[in-house]
């Protein structure tokens, strides 16, 4: 009984729910470019390795340019580039989607070691000093507020950042015409082409997008969160993104709502001193939990209906 | 195909290795020589890294059936990894749990309570697939993480953590050991090395059983035949009275079979407990390659084994030997999984200049590169 009272008593502290909110917003980046890449019909299961491909480029470039700003912009690129791979490996060649997604992430975790190896040599990569680090900032007089100003307004800057996307990911994707084109290319491909949509443009554009929040998000968690850059450092949180986005019905409110109860489950791993139960045990939650969703306990979840399969035109 | 696939891979790294300022030649003369002894810079011993390929592909013989016998029914099987873990945890905890029991009663047990947990371990995606449809890539990929985190679990602070504070199980009784082929004699020199120090085990043989199991299953057995009908078309499977959902959960429970099994073997045949290496094992991804690149078929998945076995037994090699990092391996995998996916091989046989390319061959789910329903409607059979 004494666990449980241990939860009740952490449920109660302000810097659980802003741990809460910060992990969440740690998945919410690369879960929101899943749901962008699959509303368009590209499977994508490879944002672990944009993660991590922008984990490491932003390290690298605070490490030389010593410039926050700048590195975490290298970051979003680097998670780009790894997507343009995808998209030219999908689209264009039309290539098994999955397999694919497979191979960006074990090219990620093999480039990065590799290139750790022949910049830094063997040694480690080396920290980021503080003031080099993507900052979190206080909200004037808004962090004022008890209890909710620690939660919501005490944040790093890429929480507020990931905060605007979902609104801006949410009203696009349901409220505007690019957002329609995207969603029609997504469920029927060949009707979209037909009335005029370019396929292709949006695809790539779309999983090019995913590559680029995910690469934010690998900046957030090296010189955000952390100040260095080691070998799989994601550690399976672009997994954890999937997850949140398939737990969330490939809807940006959905996939947030999954990533604030994954990121509640790290928030207590992460309190684990007060909490006198395996990290490892609470580690396989996100998964079992999405497990339990799939096996449709909480109403069906059910992809896109053209999501990973390459479109052909049929005058080709 | 898979040679060009491989050819590819093998140029492509070595342009990343030459464009970061590293010699590609010292590269893959390291790898050789790590994976099939030739070629050696710096007096090692060839039959030593022969073995060390031996020791490294025999695994992936299992694995790699575990993830091209789904790819026939035309599911996608990702969760190898997963499978060959529940085989590992079910081996360790019989392996000490019975310690005292003779090999001839506990080596089975191990080898079967592996086998069993990879097949529960893979039938939940399988039941699941079959029953309310979830995308078996996605459920297998979960089970892989919670396969993971259950093996940190048990060792680092749970319940089978060895007293000492290593993050390592006890070692399994003696009678739950695959025998060496090998006589542990020190007296015996074989090869200008004492005999012990060849790790090869007799799961090689119980890997080569595997694959022929596999051939004949798929090919001379109804079984097979429905595996592969429902590959191909799930409707007219269905019309020819073949149950769909029954041949999907079959098809995992017996690939998640093969991969517990290779599991079980791992421990019982190389390492003799569960350590923090598991954490970072990588065998049943590397099926996901070995079963694509050697086209699904039995033969296929054996010379592919090879090639990522010497690989992985090389880059050790080549990191010593030539100051190249080892992760150039992984490098190679992916490269090689691209090229496959793609068929950027295509691109080589494109009409000379001024025509316009053929347009790229339609929908290519993983499934159908290795099955003759590669002109099947997509989506048909996946």
């Amino acid at each position: 009984m004494s666990f449980l009272a241990d939860i009740g008593h952490v449920l109660l502290t302000a810097d659980l729910w802003r741990a809460t909110l910060e992990a969440a917003a740690l998945l919410l980046l690369p879960a929101l470019g899943g749901v962008i890449s699959e509303r368009s019909g590209v499977v994508n299961i490879a944002m672990e390795g944009m993660m991590l491909t922008g984990a490491f480029f932003a390290v690298v470039a605070d490490l030389a340019l010593h410039n926050p700003w700048l590195a975490a912009l290298v970051g979003i690129v680097a998670g780009g580039l790894m997507a343009l791979i995808h998209a030219v490996v999908s689209i264009r060649f039309r290539a098994d989607q999955i397999v694919s997604g497979i191979a960006i992430n074990i090219f990620a975790a093999g480039l990065t070691l590799f290139l750790v190896q022949r910049i830094y040599g063997l040694q480690d990569v080396g920290h980021v000093g503080q003031s080099e680090l993507l900052p979190y900032i206080n909200i004037p007089l808004l962090d004022q507020i008890p209890f909710l100003g620690r939660v919501l307004f005490q944040q790093n800057v890429v929480v507020y950042a990931a905060l605007v996307l979902l609104v801006l990911v949410q009203l696009t994707l349901f409220r505007t015409r690019l957002g329609l084109r995207i969603r029609s290319v997504g469920e029927h491909p060949q009707a979209a082409d037909t009335a005029g949509i370019n396929v292709y443009a949006i695809r790539y554009g779309a999983v090019i997008t995913s590559g680029l929040l995910s690469g934010l998000a690998g900046a957030f968690l090296a010189i955000g969160i952390s100040n260095t850059f080691v070998p799989n450092m994601t550690d399976g949180r672009g997994y954890i993104a999937l997850a949140a986005m398939i737990f969330g019905k490939w809807t940006p409110i959905g996939a947030f709502i999954a990533c604030l109860i994954f990121g509640l489950g790290q928030a207590i791993y992460d309190a684990n001193s007060v909490i006198h139960v395996s990290q490892y045990l609470l580690s396989m939650l996100p998964y079992i939990l999405t497990l339990i969703v799939l096996a449709g306990v909480v109403g069906r979840s059910i992809p896109p209906a053209a999501d990973g399969i390459p479109y052909a035109p049929e005058n080709e | 195909m898979p040679l060009g696939s491989v050819v590819f891979a093998f140029v492509v790294g070595g342009l990343i290795v030459a464009i970061t300022g590293g010699n590609p030649f010292a590269a893959y003369q390291g790898l050789m020589c790590g994976g099939l002894g030739i070629g050696c810079a710096n007096g090692e011993n060839s039959a030593l890294q022969i073995s060390t390929t031996i020791v490294f592909f025999t695994p992936l013989l299992m694995t790699g059936v575990a993830v091209a016998l789904p790819f026939r029914a035309g599911l996608f099987n990702i969760g190898a990894e997963g499978q060959l873990l529940a085989g590992s945890v079910a081996c360790t905890v019989i392996g000490i749990k019975f310690s005292g029991l003779p090999a001839p009663i506990l080596l089975p047990m191990v080898l079967l309570g592996g086998t069993l947990a990879g097949a529960i371990w893979a039938g939940v995606p399988g039941v699941l697939k079959a029953t309310i449809g979830a995308h078996e890539v996605v459920t297998t990929i979960m089970l892989n993480y919670v396969a993971q985190w259950l093996v940190r679990y048990l060792i680092v602070g749970g319940p089978l953590q060895a007293a000492n504070g290593f993050s390592a199980s006890s070692p399994i009784g003696a009678g739950a050991r695959l025998p060496l082929f090998m006589p542990n004699d020190p007296g015996l020199i074989i090869f200008g090395l004492p005999a012990g120090v060849y790790r090869v085990h007799t799961g090689l043989l119980i890997g080569l059983a595997a694959l022929v199991i596999f051939a004949i299953l798929l090919w001379r057995t109804s079984l097979g035949y429905e595996i592969r009908a429902v590959g191909q078309s799930q409707r007219a499977a269905r019309y020819g009275g073949i149950s769909v959902a029954r041949t999907i959960i079959v098809t995992m429970l017996i690939a998640g079979a093969f991969s517990g099994l290779a599991g079980a073997i791992q421990i019982a045949g190389v390492d003799h407990n569960l350590t923090d290496k598991y954490f970072n094992d990588t065998t049943g991804f590397d099926a996901i390659a070995v079963a694509l690149l050697g086209l699904g078929s039995a033969v296929g998945i054996l010379f592919a084994s090879i090639l990522f076995g010497a690989l992985h037994a090389g880059g050790s090699v080549m990191q010593a030997d030539a100051g190249i990092s080892s992760s150039l391996v992984q490098i190679l995998q992916a490269l090689i999984l691209f090229s496959i996916a793609a068929n950027f091989l295509r691109l080589l046989r494109l009409p000379a200049f001024g025509r316009r390319p053929s347009a790229p061959a339609p929908t290519a789910p993983a499934a159908a590169l290795m099955t003759e329903a590669a002109k099947a409607p997509p989506g048909e059979t996946t």
